[in-house]
Parts: C-alpha cells; structure tokens; sequence
C-alpha cells in the first residue's frame, strides 16, 4: 500500500480513479457482502458501527485475519497487512531460534489462512534455499524476508522468473557459466552449494528487461532505484540470486513497510514482560491454576464482542493485543 | 452443482445494484463473481441459496444505500489522502451520534454542556475534513459546522447564529489543533473573538475559522522559513538574516489596493525564493563569521505572526 504514494495528485484525478487508487469500492463491497453473510449479528451490532469497526481494521491491518486467501491477495495493502499479522503472530518462534521446514512454515500460514496454498510457500522456501536442497529447515527471519517477496510481489516475481528463463534459453550458446559467489556467499546455512555452478545472466541485461517490464506493469514492483542498486553489484545474477537480494533489501523492505529492519524484528518488549509474568505465575501457582489463568485474561474482549461466529471470535481475540496467540503457543 | 454455480453469480449483481441505484461505480461482473466463488472456498459457510430479492431489500430497508452513498460523497468532496481511514473516522462519528429524539429533561444545565461540548466535537471533525485550499469543500463543512453549533445553542437562547462562547471556544481548538502555541494564538484570537452572550452570524463564523487555518498554515510554514535560514538544527539563525526574511515578508503581505488576484501575484512575486535569497545575502556579512547575535525560533514566530495579525481586521 505504501508503494502507491498519493500526494496533490488526488485532486486532478477523476472520482473512479480517486477512488481505485487505494480500493475503496473493493473495500466497501467485501464490507456489504460480510454484512450479508452475518446479517442478524451486525444488525445487532448496528449497521454504523459495523462499517466503523470494518474500515478500523481495514486501517490497523488486521482485517485480513482468517479471510480467504483470495481475499488477502487482492490488495497491496492486504499483502501487506497479511505478512505483518504472520510475523507478530509467530516471532516468538523467531526468537527462540527455532528452525522449521517448508511445510511447517505452511501449516503456520494456515493458521491465520486456511486456504493458504502451499505452492506459495514453496515458492518462498526456493529464495532462502536457492532452489536447492528443499527440506533443509530454514530461520524465521530468513522465511520472512523470503516470503514477503513471494507474496508482496508475486506477479513481479513470476514475471521476471518468464522473464529470465527467455534471457537464459536465448542466449545459452554463448553462456559462459559463472558462479555467482557474492549471492551464494550471502547464504549463511545453505551446506550445498559448493558444487552447484549457477548459471546466471548479465545483470546489466537482466536489469534494462526488469526496467522495461516494470514501465508497463500494473502490478507492484519494487522502485527502479532498488532494481538498480542490486543489479549493479555482481556483473551476473542468476534468478535465486535476484531475488534473494531483493529480500534481503532493507530499503525494500521498508517500502513495503510491513516488518521492521532484521535488527528490531524479533524484539517486542511488551510480550516478553507478559511471558515472564505467566513465567512468573507459573513457578508460584500450581499447574491446574496457571492453565486456567491464562484463559481467563482473554475472556474480556470474548465478552465484549457482541458477535457471536467463531471467526469474529477470533478476530476480536487479536484485535485486542496481536501477541495472544503467541501467549498461548508458548504457554502449552 | 453448475447450476448452484451460477446461481451465485446471478445473486451478487443484484446484492451490489443497491449500489447502482445510488449511482456508484461498480466493478465488473465477472470479478464480482469470481470473487464471491473463492470467497465461498473460505471458512466462511456458504449456506445462502440465491435470495436475491431479500437481500436487496435488506440493503435497503437497513439504509446501507443512503448510508454509504453519503460517506462516498464525503469522501469524494474530501479527496482524503487515506481513503480508508477517512471511511473509518466517519463511520465511527456516525455511530457516535446521539440517537435523535431523547429528550432531556431534568439536569438540564449539565446536559446542556455534555451535549455542547460533543457538538462541538462534531463540529471540529467536520472541519478538519478538507483543508481551505479546497475552497467549496471547506465552506460546506463550515456550513454545517455551523448548523451543528446553532442546533446545540437553540434549546436555551432565541437563536440567530452560533452562541459567541462557543465560537471562540472553536477557535481556540482550531488553532491548537494546528498546532499554533497559545501565546502565539491569543493575540489573533483577541481580534476575531466575540462576547459570551452574542450571537455569531454565519458569515463572521466562516471568516473566524477560516482565518484560523490559514494562520496555522502561516505559522507552519514561517516555522519552516526558519529552519531554512538555520544553519544547523541545534543552534539558533542569525539576528541579521532573520530580520531580512521578515522585512521580505513583511514587504510581500503589504499589497497594493487593486483587486484580488492582482494582489495575490504581486505578493508571491515579493516573496519568491529569488527575492528572499537577495535580501538574505544583502544582509549576510560574509566577513563575520557566526558571530553576529542570533534569534531563537521563537521569536521569529511571533515576530511573523504579528506580521499576520496586524493585518486581521478586529471584530467590532
């Protein structure tokens, strides 16, 4: 979402473009057919208050959680609302150094999302791993960084994979196999990699393509400026490469503004207070006792939900902290 | 199956034609279709068999139409740079709203100034919708503003215009909230307030808060004029340059008598970067190094605010 920057510019254009530029009609008529899916809780609720509350959590970002994947997909702004829900819900596995294989990353994502597909994921798993070596079990942050290319920019992603695989058949004869060390070397678990000479493409070449492709893409894509200052670096890239530069890219990242610098991204103060407190309680009270504490924290929003469906349960569950799941995940 | 199929797809263009009747933009078809086809392989039940009148006259008889039809517009009027979290705001002054009808009675004097004071808060939100610049945008959320404040007052006085309290009160808001100082905001609100116990007529209510904003603004960008002049942030520009800017300043808001727009050129003229960069480099002694006295970002503030405020014609 924040790759579309509006600026003066709303004012010369039209009340249909105004109002694609941000997807307000998407919004306001997911909005109309969640309201008819649940009619008799939200006329409860108040009809009002509803789309107060729907466009609140369209705002906070957590509106996304336990939709359909098709649903999360459809905006830049959902993507990017979707890949910040996964990191504060799992990065307590971050920080307890956990690594975990692709498959494990999927069953996560379908947590939040049951349809999740897992070819996304697949897919995320290629980065980090360089298309190599696929049940090797991969670090949070490294996943993440991955995964928020995959899906952030998903048509970029398969366009310039069309894209490259052109480039490389085109021009195979006279391909002088090189390995792509720098790229290779900034993988720091990948075992195997010794042996694999890439093939890869000029980067100069790659990059005049990308630009060109970029020019008429409606699709997010990464600034021009990014493109260039990775594919300035090494005078060849193979595809794995490209796109592990591109998660590795702070600036990129920032962009997106979804997850913080890698530095900040498994610190959260206030969850760790809450865990050494239930710590705390732990160590005092016997285990029957704590087991039904920690429950009993969360039955406030339960009961100040007027909604009824397990869904809204949930949502309202983490609209109220974000970080519960984690309480639960790390206390049983 | 195919025909349950289709008989989605036949009820999601006329769930949305509430939309059509308020002449609202729509997406196509088909994407409105496939969209509700996945959505039906979510983990929400797909239990509705095509009740597609039913549903139409849910829309209706609940207001959505009339409802998002008016947040649309407002939207629209507001060219919001965040769409959505205009929506949101709206939605939620909307569902704040008192429910129309409940008569007070009893603590009357309390009630009365709870209820003030949320109309007042309402008001303040309908002004900060559309900056000035957006001229007809502006004046109608003055407008209704106004009415907003009229309303509260009428259950006590006689009427004819918004009670002069509360007038200054909102003024006094509108400047904070533009994040003028007090001590820089009382002076302007000295010539443009009125007594407790007059009535403001509209149009005095539309010059007060307009002048308001464009002082904020004013003060926002002198606030930025010295930033400029300032050679590095944790030390305070020089007296001489400062005095410069402001004489330049001051130069471009005494305007010739001939008609508006005529001024508004010959004002910019005055104050164009080229000008400024002259006066600053006649008064910048090169020969001194930083020696001279300087002038604490305060003081210019009030020094060009009072520039400003001069020129704000008293209310009698």
């Amino acid at each position: 979402m924040k790759l579309v920057k509006m600026n003066a510019d709303r004012f010369t254009l039209t009340v249909d473009e105004y109002l694609a530029e941000k997807n307000v009609l998407f919004y306001l008529e997911d909005a109309i057919n969640q309201l008819l899916d649940h009619k008799e809780e939200y006329v409860q609720f108040g009809i009002v208050r509803y789309f107060a509350e729907y466009f609140s959590s369209v705002r906070r970002g957590n509106h996304v959680l336990f939709r359909e994947v098709s649903y999360i997909r459809a905006t830049g702004h959902n993507r990017a609302s979707f890949i910040r829900v996964f990191w504060r819900s799992f990065r307590q596995i971050g920080k307890n150094g956990d690594l975990l294989a692709m498959m494990e990353y999927s069953s996560l994502l379908q947590l939040l999302c049951p349809d999740f597909p897992v070819e996304t994921v697949q897919k995320a798993a290629r980065i980090v791993l360089m298309d190599d070596a696929m049940d090797c079990p991969m670090s949070f942050a490294d996943f993440l960084y991955a995964f928020q290319i995959q899906f952030y920019f998903e048509e970029f992603v398969e366009s310039v994979a069309v894209l490259y695989q052109g480039l490389l058949s085109g021009k195979s004869p006279n391909t002088v196999i090189v390995p792509t060390s720098s790229s290779v070397e900034q993988l720091p678990h990948l075992a195997c990699d010794g042996t694999a000479a890439e093939e890869g493409v000029a980067s100069s070449l790659l990059c005049s393509c990308i630009e060109a492709l970029c020019e008429r893409y409606k699709h997010n894509h990464p600034s021009t400026h990014t493109l260039r200052e990775i594919l300035q670096g090494p005078p060849r890239v193979s595809f794995y490469g490209f796109l592990m530069a591109l998660a590795k890219h702070e600036g990129l990242s920032q962009d997106i503004g979804s997850l913080p610098n890698k530095a900040d991204l498994l610190v959260d103060p206030a969850m760790d207070q809450e865990l050494e407190k239930l710590v705390a309680q732990l160590s005092v009270s016997p285990a029957s006792h704590s087991s039904s504490s920690a429950p009993g924290q969360k039955d406030p929003p339960r009961k100040a939900s007027p909604r009824k469906s397990l869904y809204h349960r949930k949502r309202m569950e983490m609209e109220s902290d974000g970080s519960n799941e984690e309480t639960d995940s790390s206390e049983n | 199956m195919a025909k349950a199929e289709q008989a989605k797809c036949e009820q999601f263009p006329s769930a949305s034609s509430v939309n059509k009747d308020d002449s609202l933009p729509l997406l196509s078809k088909t994407t409105m279709a496939e969209k509700r086809r996945s959505g039906g392989s979510g983990i929400l039940p797909d239990s509705k068999p095509a009740k597609t009148d039913t549903e139409k006259e849910f829309l209706s008889q609940a207001g959505v139409g009339v409802l998002l039809r008016g947040a649309l517009l407002k939207l629209v009027e507001a060219r919001s740079e965040d769409p959505i979290g205009f929506l949101a705001d709206h939605f939620s002054n909307l569902a704040s709203e008192p429910d129309n009808g409940a008569a007070g009675c009893g603590d009357a004097e309390q009630q009365n100034t709870a209820e003030e004071q949320q109309q007042l808060a309402r008001a303040m939100w309908h002004l900060r919708l559309a900056h000035h610049s957006q001229r007809s945008a502006f004046n109608n959320n003055v407008r209704i503003a106004y009415d907003l404040l009229v309303q509260s007052g009428q259950r006590r006085r006689l009427g004819g215009g918004v009670r002069g309290r509360l007038y200054t009160q909102m003024l006094r808001l509108l400047c904070g909230e533009g994040d003028v100082p007090e001590s820089t905001a009382v002076p302007l609100l000295r010539r443009i307030q009125c007594h407790d116990h007059e009535a403001v007529p509209f149009e005095l209510f539309r010059q007060g808060v307009l002048t308001c904003a464009v002082f904020s603004d004013y003060v926002r960008k002198s606030r930025s004029l010295y930033v400029e002049i300032c050679p590095c942030p944790d030390k305070a520009a020089e007296r001489t340059l400062c005095q410069a800017v402001l004489e330049t300043l001051r130069e471009a808001l005494d305007t010739s008598d001939c008609a508006d727009s005529v001024r508004y050129l010959e004002a910019s003229a005055k104050i164009a970067p080229c000008k400024l960069a002259e006066a600053m480099a006649l008064a910048h002694n090169p020969g001194q190094t930083q020696t001279g006295p300087s002038m604490e970002p305060q003081e210019f503030e009030d020094a060009a605010s009072a520039l400003f405020i001069e020129r704000v014609r008293p209310v009698s």
